[in-house]
């Protein structure tokens, strides 16, 4: 009964949140705020839309070719930071400069660069994507025992080996973490470069509904956005939780036992 | 009283077995002292002039306070620090870097925690290009000899410290170093576990009498398994005394604690340490 209520917790949270919307919709009653049921309503609308639908698998498109960069660049460098104390020396004061600046802030500067089109709103993703997944390489590695690669080392492996080898892996929950962060961020930064450079995606649907005052599909992007971030995040994490079953505690039995 | 009559006799067997000192010695330590950087300028001696000479197939142990850089001393042998001045040697070669001919067990186990049993036991092996099926027999076979049938898809977060011990040595053994470097591998241990660990080991090492050299802050440890003791003052590392521990073997714990011999050996060495104390006090 228990483990029933805990599994369906999230639903009954989005349920909960649903009716909230619609109660305080309902009762302010005004057209820039339609309620939950209209914007559920408005969701096939949007997605049945041809071009609104090939706008959104933009979006999609672009953030995972700048999710996936920016993990190819950041792991190998977040590792090799954690183990070399002069990498680390050399990146990190660039990475504390260029952390604090909001990656979307930077969108003019690029634009002017390289326009409005994937180019740049695919680099804005890659750079809000980037830092954590380094940050959490570089812990992941920095934690790796030594004794872990002293014990390799015996056995005969070389120092890039036991950089494929032990360090990779025992990284691997810590580098996933990094990443699962990275995946809500390039979802946030995709929304946000198309705010700005509005030529298409997501974000542009959404400002272009605005500029029209066609307020039920504004909501009904949200909604969309907003699932798109759950539906990504639970995928990864389960596909993280087969990667690195064995680091974590089996919960799954000690749930069973109680 | 026929068993104590008897006793002489092996125990003169065991002697002669470890005074074989003419015979070419598998570790050679020379003139080795090492100094680490505390901090700018200071720095720290932790090994000063240790000569040392280990035998083929003796069993060995490093004994001494905290702090007197006995563990040091192995990572040394196992190439993973270099000595400041002085050499290493194994089978006369000079020790440049780690090798799997030198097997580390760490009291941190030190395992890989994304593998199972199995695939800890293996590493070694598929390392060494020993192929799958053959690595994977001998793999099994080490690990029903340290006791673990049953446990080999577990991983190592699944087992308690005796058993990831007892994988760890498994895994070392498994790729055949002349010598296993023991870096207090019982010391995260509980004394149960521990003692039991402790027989494991002897009649393991008695089966094929591999080179041993054993880190320990346990007198009782290094008096009941070693051939030598090697006694270490506290800091820097010196070596105070090379004790002979002439006990037969094999070794049963419950014979040997009320061995008058046994008992001696213990004292006199806690005596040593005791001594060592005394010289850091003094100026």
């Amino acid at each position: 009964m228990r483990i029933a209520v805990s599994r369906l917790s999230p639903l009954l949270a989005c349920l909960g949140l649903l009716v909230a919307w619609q109660l305080a919709a309902m009762l302010l009653h005004t057209d820039s705020f339609p309620t939950a049921w209209q914007a559920i309503l408005t969701v096939p609308d949007v997605l049945g839309d041809r071009e609104s639908l090939l706008n959104i698998l933009d979006s999609i498109r672009r953030m995972v070719i700048g999710l996936t960069l920016a993990m190819l660049v950041s792991i190998p460098l977040g590792l090799m930071m954690g183990r070399s104390a002069r990498v680390a020396a050399f990146f990190n004061p660039l990475l504390m400069m260029v952390y604090p600046v909001p990656k979307a802030a930077l969108m003019p500067v690029i634009m002017l660069w390289l326009g409005v089109g994937d180019a740049s709103k695919t680099l804005v993703i890659f750079l809000g994507v980037s830092l954590p997944v380094i940050y959490h390489s570089f812990q992941g590695a920095k934690a790796v025992e030594e004794k872990m690669l002293w014990s390799g080392a015996a056995m005969g492996l070389s120092a890039v080996q036991r950089m494929f080898r032990i360090v990779l892996p025992a990284a691997l929950p810590e580098i996933l973490t990094g990443c699962r962060t990275g995946l809500v961020l390039a979802l946030i930064t995709m929304v946000t470069s198309e705010m700005i450079a509005r030529q298409s995606g997501a974000g542009n649907i959404l400002f272009n509904a605005m500029d029209m005052a066609q307020y039920d599909t504004v909501f009904a992007m949200i909604i969309i956005i907003g699932a798109l971030g759950i539906v990504l995040d639970a995928a990864f994490d389960k596909l993280r939780w087969r990667l690195v079953a064995w680091a974590e505690p089996r919960q799954d039995i000690l749930l069973g036992a109680s | 009283m026929q068993v104590v009559s008897l006793r002489p006799e092996i125990g003169a067997e065991t002697g002669k077995v470890s005074g074989q000192t003419r015979a070419p010695a598998m570790i050679d330590i020379e003139s080795v002292s090492q100094r680490f950087e505390v901090s700018g300028r200071k720095s720290h001696l932790a090994l000063s002039d240790i000569n040392l000479s280990v035998a083929d197939g003796a069993f060995v142990s490093i004994l001494g306070p905290s702090g007197c850089g006995k563990s040091t001393l192995l990572y040394i042998v196992g190439g993973f620090v270099s000595p400041t001045e002085g050499v290493a040697k194994v089978k006369g070669n000079v020790i440049t870097g780690p090798g799997p001919d030198r097997g580390p067990v760490f009291q941190e186990f030190a395992l890989f925690p994304w593998k199972t049993v199995l695939g800890n036991v293996m590493y070694g092996l598929r390392q060494q290009g020993v192929k799958r099926a053959e690595a994977e027999a001998q793999s099994r076979r080490l690990i029903e000899m340290v006791g673990l049938k049953g446990y080999e898809n577990f991983y190592p977060k699944e087992l308690s410290g005796g058993m990831k011990q007892r994988v760890a040595i498994a895994r070392t053994l498994a790729y055949h170093p002349s010598v296993l470097l023991m870096d207090e591998p019982f010391g995260a241990l509980d004394a149960h576990t521990r003692t039991r660990l402790q027989n494991d080991l002897l009649n393991i090492w008695e089966r094929d009498r591999k080179t041993v050299l054993f880190v320990t802050h346990s007198v009782d440890e290094a008096v009941f398994l070693s051939d030598k003791v090697v006694v270490m003052t506290r800091s820097p590392g010196r070596i105070k005394e090379i004790v002979d521990i002439d006990l037969p073997r094999p070794r049963r714990r419950a014979e040997l604690l009320l061995d008058a011999r046994y008992q001696k050996y213990v004292v006199d060495i806690e005596r040593l340490i005791d001594d060592g104390r005394d010289d850091v006090v003094q100026p």
